[in-house]
């Protein structure tokens, strides 16, 4: 069981469209503790999945610093930073994005390819992950024979497997009903409290966001507001 | 599971999509193998007809036209010592089909006396000789016409002419020649050609081509210039060349076949690079996002290049495979010597066409794939996962 604090500081970052720069974070700054669970608000284009992609190593910023637990993300290479997230980073997506030809089993084995362990021990990590996330029975499953919820179910097992010490979730309710919302949604709350790990969300969904202990608004590149708050107790 | 599993895997994420480029790589490396190995047959055929220092003596406007039997004695006469010439046999086309068959065999009438010398490749042994010059309807086969009619020796046989006055002969089998050069031809005594026509009120004694042995390739080209010479200026002039260019007439009257197959072969090869490059391309842009996902998860870029560029590869080699193994086993079961093309009578699949196939297989699943490849290095991870964002 592990976690990372983050801290963030001057963050800036702008895409070119067209040789047009389009500023999207203006000089962020932010401090999550090791073990909360921050909910990312904001509509869209105000530089929520910018945020998380820097959270996540997948890109680098144009100025400011970015640090997860030991690592100065803004110094590291691209091949550091891949190594360093395959070790501390799980995503989960919105669309889940599994290997559709690959089992429910395969899909959440994928990640331990990148680690030099025997064949009995990544069994067991994978039959634990699937476990935590009630996904015992259906191991043997195509993403074609599962339904959405187990999809996403598949995929938190992925970004779990490896026992990282952030989970970043990029609208993960976004494409689900809200029953089995709520069930991922409790899920990623068991993470957070039974297994102590530090849990940053995107949404666009209020019952998400009322999920996490603390709540950040994003607007045009700045914080616009940061609620501490008392999560909602899962369903 | 390893990265191997998941390529095998990802070649069934679209199964049509797989048989149908798995097919459209087989189908071609079969022609590829099967032409290059006609190629090579052709010219293996050429080198061993090189190696023989005969040289063909025809009429010089066209080979129909039939020179008289006297030739033979005044072509001798240019070597009285044999210290160039070892012999010459006069040959006739008698163009014999075995009743209600199709196929016209290499049918020739040849001297009694000089055949085996001439003929050397076609083996025969003092016994088989000795039958030869005995029995005045001997004949000698070639191994594939003996396979296709499952003649043996001492069969009788039969033969009916194609061309006037369309005589049927009866032959008995004294030989069957196991030489690829000769494993198409069926030759017998002219004596026994000329008594028949006689018979048949059609006497007219004359040789379509008069073969001459060589001592070397010097006594070759000196008989070759000398044979024309000596005959310039009259109304029997005759065109002398050695075997290898007389054959090579008959093989490019359908044209350039060696060079049409290898032609063919160079289509073929780029006919499956586009196809293998376009599939790859189509597999790249359907996946940029599953990609994108595992570089999320920690993937390097290398290792998402080798998937790419494995997955090309595996295609190629199975693609390749799928096509050369069954065109070899056919060429097994089913000898092209059997088509009764004269020069290609001994048809195997050539060793080099596999290892050639194989190679190019695995040159177009790597340049197929490269592309692609490089363009997942390039992959921009954000990028990717935001089009769907």
């Amino acid at each position: 069981m592990s976690a990372a604090d983050i801290e963030l500081r001057e963050v800036r970052k702008s895409y070119y469209k067209d040789r047009l720069e389009i500023p999207v974070l203006q000089g962020l700054d932010l401090e999550i503790e090791a073990g909360e669970y921050v909910a990312l608000m904001g509509p869209s284009g105000s530089g929520k999945s910018t945020l998380l992609h820097l959270l996540a190593g997948l890109d680098r910023p144009d100025g400011g610093s970015v640090r997860v637990g030991e690592a100065h993300l803004e110094s590291m290479s691209e091949r550091e930073r891949t190594r360093w997230r395959s070790r501390h980073i799980g995503f989960v997506f919105q669309m889940y994005y599994l290997v559709p030809v690959l089992t429910a089993q395969q899909n959440v084995e994928l990640p331990l390819l990148l680690f030099r362990m025997s064949s009995a021990e990544r069994r067991e990590r994978v039959g634990t992950a699937l476990d935590v996330v009630g996904l015992t029975d259906r191991a043997d499953h195509r993403p074609n024979q599962l339904s959405g919820g187990e999809e996403q179910r598949v995929a938190i097992a992925r970004a779990i497997v490896t026992d990282p010490d952030v989970i970043l979730a990029d609208e993960p309710t976004g494409d689900l009903d809200a029953k089995t919302s709520s069930e991922i949604l409790d899920l990623l709350q068991l993470l957070n409290s039974e297994f102590g790990k530090t849990i940053v969300i995107v949404t666009h969904d209020q019952r998400a966001a009322d999920r996490a202990r603390r709540l950040l608004h994003l607007d045009k590149g700045v914080f616009e507001r940061d609620e501490a708050r008392q999560a909602s107790s899962a369903s | 599971m390893t990265l191997g599993y998941i390529l095998m895997q990802n070649l069934r994420r679209n199964p049509s999509r797989t048989a149908l480029t798995v097919v459209a790589f087989a189908l071609p490396m079969a022609i590829f193998v099967a032409a290059i190995s006609c190629v090579v047959a052709l010219k293996e055929i050429g080198e061993s007809n090189a190696k023989q220092l005969r040289l063909a003596v025809h009429d010089k406007t066209t080979l129909t036209n039939g020179l008289p039997e006297r030739k033979r004695r005044e072509i001798e006469a240019l070597d009285p010592d044999r210290k160039r010439l070892r012999a010459v046999c006069g040959m006739r086309w008698f163009g014999g089909r075995v009743p209600d068959e199709q196929n016209t065999l290499t049918s020739l009438a040849a001297d009694v006396d000089t055949f085996p010398v001439v003929y050397s490749d076609a083996g025969m042994t003092e016994t088989d000789v000795e039958a030869w010059e005995r029995e005045r309807r001997a004949c000698v086969v070639g191994r594939a016409i003996a396979e296709q009619y499952e003649w043996s020796v001492g069969d009788r046989v039969e033969l009916h002419s194609t061309v006037p006055p369309y005589l049927a002969l009866e032959f008995r089998v004294v030989k069957i020649m196991t030489n690829p050069s000769v494993a198409n031809y069926f030759f017998f005594r002219r004596g026994y050609l000329e008594e028949s026509l006689k018979e048949a009120g059609s006497e007219n004694p004359i040789c379509n081509v008069f073969w001459v042995k060589c001592h070397s390739v010097e006594d070759l080209r000196w008989l070759q210039v000398e044979i024309d010479r000596l005959f310039a200026g009259t109304s029997e002039a005759t065109k002398t060349e050695d075997e290898s260019v007389f054959k090579s007439r008959f093989t490019q009257a359908m044209g350039d076949l060696p060079g049409l197959m290898e032609a063919m072969a160079v289509v073929v090869v780029v006919i499956i690079a586009l196809v293998a490059g376009n599939t790859m391309m189509m597999s790249f842009r359907e996946r940029t996002r599953e990609l994108a996902v595992f570089k999320a998860i920690g993937f390097a870029s290398g290792r998402i290049f080798a998937i790419v560029l494995g997955e090309s590869v595996l295609l190629s080699l199975m693609g390749a495979l799928i096509g050369i193994v069954p065109t070899a086993a056919i060429l097994l079961v089913f000898p092209v010597r059997r088509l009764n093309y004269g020069p290609i009578s001994s048809l195997e699949v050539s060793s080099d066409a596999i290892i050639a196939s194989f190679a190019i297989a695995l040159t177009v699943g790597l340049v197929s794939g490269l592309w692609p490849a490089i363009q997942s290095l390039r992959l921009q991870t954000t990028d990717a996962l935001r089009r769907v964002a």
